[in-house]
């Protein structure tokens, strides 16, 4: 059974097209994250499954009920937002049980729920105080709280991390993981940052234009793209792309370097491609080379180090290209060595349609 | 698409439902009857409701009591606002930095702007009595010898008395915005022109007026608007005399309509205060770049 | 650190702000002082030539005479009219002012009418009023001055309120209603509450725009609800013998002003300049 389903969404706001016409069903218990450059419309489409924006054309279901023209309160739904909003006159506990007392729960129920939500996120002792006393990371916590205190059929997250310092997001991140496997609710969670989205997700759901440009399992999207989008978007550093032309069972880069063509691709001979090869899957020259990959001389050119790993600009094809490679493995800028570059792993784009092939 | 509705559509028309009823009947009620009546010749005698073309209007022409409410209104506004601005600047300057017993002074500076108008003119009445009042004592006292001045009553006292009076009312009120106004003046800029050496007309002209401009055109804006409706203070001092000598628009428009029943001509004042009124405000918002 | 240029050798300095800020304190300070000083003066302090400083005893008697005479009861008549319609005018305007922000009700077209009523000038519109107030029998009513009062006081509510409302995060109110508010609760529960100083400033000013009226007051009412500035008017009968009523009765009407401001003055100073600094 699917908790959430969007049949044909579209949004308007005059004459901008902010969403496009969107199929998702999004099954119970599923963790969701819909990712996306800024203007997506992410954020929209979150929004109108909320009920705080209407939608101009299209359906709307969750739990089965069709909510498209339901007020929010109706719906069944329960919203984190990017900027907390926590009530500055309440205290962390008035905060929390805000939506419990408007949905008329009873005060010893309240003061149960309260205490067992404000226990999974460890602000116990807070409970007491108000949001201006708070610090991010606590505020984001008592806005969680307040989410998961209810029964919601579904939980929706706006970008709830990003206004955390990068430490404190990671810590979330493994929180907000920690709870959707305790609680086993439908999640539906927004962002823009793709390594968010990586960890967090049962499912990515990758927008661009207010269109879906593809939705799957993090390691799908990230090992299958079916575009360029796509294959850009996810990972970092990100994929490389270098000109190249189909010859036979290879593809040629500009300056004669031949790499072999990966295996699922259906590129015919004589074709111009993008060759798309991740960073993670080039590695300096081992003893021997694996079967499918090659092995090109290069002369690094730049090395930034990010602590157990380095990245490395190498020129390939005509063009500079980054590998992720272990740090003690490094080597100096201007020395030459040969990587040996994983292409099982490649993909192959048609710059025409900017296609997988 | 369905049928359906998003169920809170006319919740927001709900909300300014009755605050629009109520404006509509004070406010665009008498309007509305104004410029009808306006058009008759309806007076204390004569209830002719025909119509009367541009009769009354062109009665305004004629009407040199009018034009003379109209100078009296102009002159004590001339005069009682640039001080009053002016004023408040200073001692808004005065009163920026930090000084133990500020908050005090400021306190109790502000006293006359929120006592009623009308006290404050009762105030002044009393103040200006020519043989009990204080004044004339201490006039007396710098002058060396005794003074008797008529102040609500002497042709050449009359008009210092109301904008006195006036002045002494709203500076507070143009002091208190204008020191907020100031306090607000971002610091980093006056440093900066300190260090490049800039004196204090300089840094004045050219980032203190700028900063706390849009503050002081609003506030020049409703005292402008108050001074050309005046009437409590004048009420209470002289009631528009000796003769009509300080007879303002409002005091006029009063007496042509509820002390000679004058109701079609008042009507026609009435529109030719909102048309002056109209053009000056529209003009100012403009000028002041009030308008977004 | 000063603030604006002109700062130097702060003792001298310092000195001389403190004379001339007890020069101005005394020069705005004598008039409301010498107001009160009759209120409290025997008949023939207040007669005497040359004019005595300071009653040589506070005595009550000129208070008493008011309460007696019944005087008094205008302040009340005054403090109902003002109370009510800042009541209503609150309730209407701040409704009507949420509606103008978060749903952009009418454009901006709406929300500059309404502002223009601002401008207008009570003269203007006082005399058909009193003779649409004749036909309806609301001269000298209680419910003919609240109505005027509140629809007179909405276009400065809905402004000021406006202003507060605009600054209140728009997810408080997204998040009330994805917990389950209406929009009514949402207005009851997360504006108002968000609004609250903003309430307070724009309350009293509008209860001293009320409390003032004098024009108004002097057309639409005869004896049954006079407010106490037609009461002081009364008192102007050309002789000076009811000079001590000037005075008691005009101390009666400042004093709950002064007490409201006192208060509330740390909410006031974006109300008096109509939104125009914020804070």
């Amino acid at each position: 059974m699917s908790d959430l389903k969007i049949t044909n969404l579209h949004k308007h706001y005059g004459a901008f097209h902010a969403v496009k016409g969107i199929n998702l069903e999004v099954p119970s218990g599923e963790f969701t994250v819909l990712v996306g450059p800024s203007g997506c419309g992410k954020s929209t489409l979150l929004r109108t499954i909320a009920g705080l924006e209407e939608a101009s054309e299209g359906s709307v279901e969750i739990g089965g009920r069709d909510v498209t023209y339901a007020r929010p309160r109706d719906r069944d739904i329960a919203m984190v937002f990017q900027n907390y909003a926590l009530y500055p006159y309440l205290n962390v506990k008035d905060n929390i049980a805000f939506g419990l007392r408007a949905r008329k729960f009873a005060e010893p129920e309240v003061e149960k729920r309260v205490a067992r939500a404000a226990e999974m996120l460890g602000i116990g002792h807070l409970l007491q105080r108000f949001p201006r006393e708070l610090s991010g990371g606590q505020r984001q916590r008592v806005a969680i709280g307040r989410a998961i205190v209810r029964d919601a059929i579904l939980y929706l997250f706006d970008e709830p991390l990003s206004n955390l310092d990068a430490q404190l997001r990671d810590d979330m991140r493994v929180e907000i993981k920690r709870l959707h496997r305790e609680l086993g609710r439908t999640m539906v969670y927004v962002t823009h940052d793709q390594i968010e989205a990586m960890t967090l997700a049962d499912r990515i759901v990758l927008l661009r234009d207010g269109i879906i440009e593809q939705q799957g399992a993090p390691l799908d999207l990230f090992e299958r793209p079916e575009n360029r989008f796509v294959a850009g978007f996810l990972g970092s550093p990100k994929m490389n792309f270098v000109k190249a032309t189909v010859k036979g069972k290879t593809v040629a880069l500009a300056d004669g370097t031949a790499l072999p063509l990966p295996q699922q691709s259906k590129a015919k001979s004589g074709q111009a491609v993008l060759v798309g090869i991740r960073p993670q899957y080039i590695a300096l020259a081992g003893p021997r080379a694996a079967a499918g990959h090659a092995r090109v001389p290069v002369v690094i050119e730049l090395v930034q180090p990010t602590g157990s790993r380095v990245h490395v600009t190498l020129p390939l094809g005509g063009t500079s290209i980054v590998a992720d490679l272990a740090a003690h493995d490094v080597s100096k800028p201007g020395e030459k060595t040969h990587i040996d570059i994983d292409m099982t792993r490649a993909i192959v784009i048609d710059p025409a349609t900017e296609r997988v092939i | 698409m369905t049928a359906a509705v998003h169920p809170d559509r006319n919740f927001k028309y709900w909300l300014v439902a009755p605050a629009i009823f109520l404006l509509l009947l004070i406010g665009l009620f008498p309007l509305i009857y104004s410029l009808v009546v306006s058009f008759m010749r309806i007076d204390m005698m004569d209830t002719d409701t025909s119509f009367a073309g541009l009769y009354n209007y062109a009665n305004l022409f004629k009407d040199a009591r009018l034009w003379w409410s109209l100078a009296h209104t102009l002159l004590i506004t001339a005069i009682a606002l640039p001080v009053e601005l002016l004023l408040g600047l200073a001692m808004a300057y005065l009163f920026l930095e930090r000084m133990p017993g500020r908050q005090l002074f400021v306190a109790l500076l502000v006293l006359p702007t929120i006592i009623s108008p009308i006290v404050a003119g009762a105030t002044w009445r009393l103040l200006f009595d020519n043989r009990y009042g204080p004044i004339n004592q201490i006039v007396s006292f710098f002058a060396g010898e005794r003074m008797d001045l008529l102040w609500t009553i002497n042709p050449n006292l009359v008009y210092p008395a109301i904008i006195f009076c006036e002045i002494w009312q709203w500076t507070p009120f143009m002091f208190l915005i204008l020191l907020a106004a100031l306090s607000n003046v971002d610091k980093s800029q006056l440093e900066a022109a300190e260090i490049d050496g800039a004196r204090f007309w300089r840094s004045f002209r050219y980032i203190v007026v700028p900063a706390i401009w849009p503050v002081m055109a609003i506030a020049i804006l409703i005292r402008g608007l108050d001074l050309f409706r005046i009437f409590d203070i004048i009420w209470a001092l002289t009631q528009g005399g000796p003769g009509t000598m300080t007879e303002t628009i409002s005091i006029y428009a009063y007496v042509q309509g509820f002390k000679q029943f004058e109701t079609s001509y008042t009507a026609a004042i009435a529109f030719l205060v909102i048309a002056i009124l109209t053009v000056v405000c529209t003009w100012a918002i403009r000028r002041m770049g009030l308008a977004k | 650190m000063s603030a604006l240029p002109f700062h130097r050798r702060p003792g001298p300095r310092l000195a001389f702000r403190y004379v001339l800020a007890t020069l101005l304190v005394i020069v705005f300070v004598f008039p409301v002082y010498w107001l009160f000083s009759i209120s409290f003066k025997t008949p023939d302090e207040i007669f005497a030539f040359p004019p005595v400083w300071y009653p040589a005893s506070i005595q009550f008697s000129n208070y008493r005479v008011l309460f007696k005479d019944g005087d008094a009861w205008t302040v009340w008549n005054s403090l109902v009219l003002a109370s009510v319609s800042t009541v209503f005018a609150m309730i209407l305007g701040t409704i009507a002012a949420y509606s103008l922000v978060r749903f952009k009700t009418g454009g901006e077209n709406l929300a500059v009418w309404i502002i223009s009523q601002r401008m207008m000038p009570p003269v203007a519109i006082v005399f058909p009023i009193f003779l649409l107030y004749v036909y309806l029998g609301w001269v000298d009513t209680f419910h003919g001055l609240i109505i005027l009062y509140t629809a007179f006081s909405l276009p400065y509510v809905i402004w000021m309120m406006r202003g507060y409302i605009e600054d209140i995060p728009l997810e408080l109110e997204e998040s009330a209603l994805v917990d389950g508010c209406t929009r009514w609760e949402v207005l009851w529960k997360v504006v108002l509450p968000m609004a609250r100083s903003g309430l307070f400033a724009t309350a009293v000013f509008t209860f001293i725009f009320a409390w003032n009226d004098f024009l108004f007051a002097l057309v639409l009412t005869r004896t049954e609800v006079t407010t106490y500035t037609v009461q002081v008017t009364h008192y102007f009968g050309g002789q000076s013998n009811f000079w001590a009523k000037i005075a008691a009765m005009s101390v009666l009407g400042t004093i709950p002003v002064f007490f409201t401001v006192a208060i509330m003055q740390r909410y006031l100073v974006r109300g008096i300049s109509m939104g125009a600094v914020k804070g």
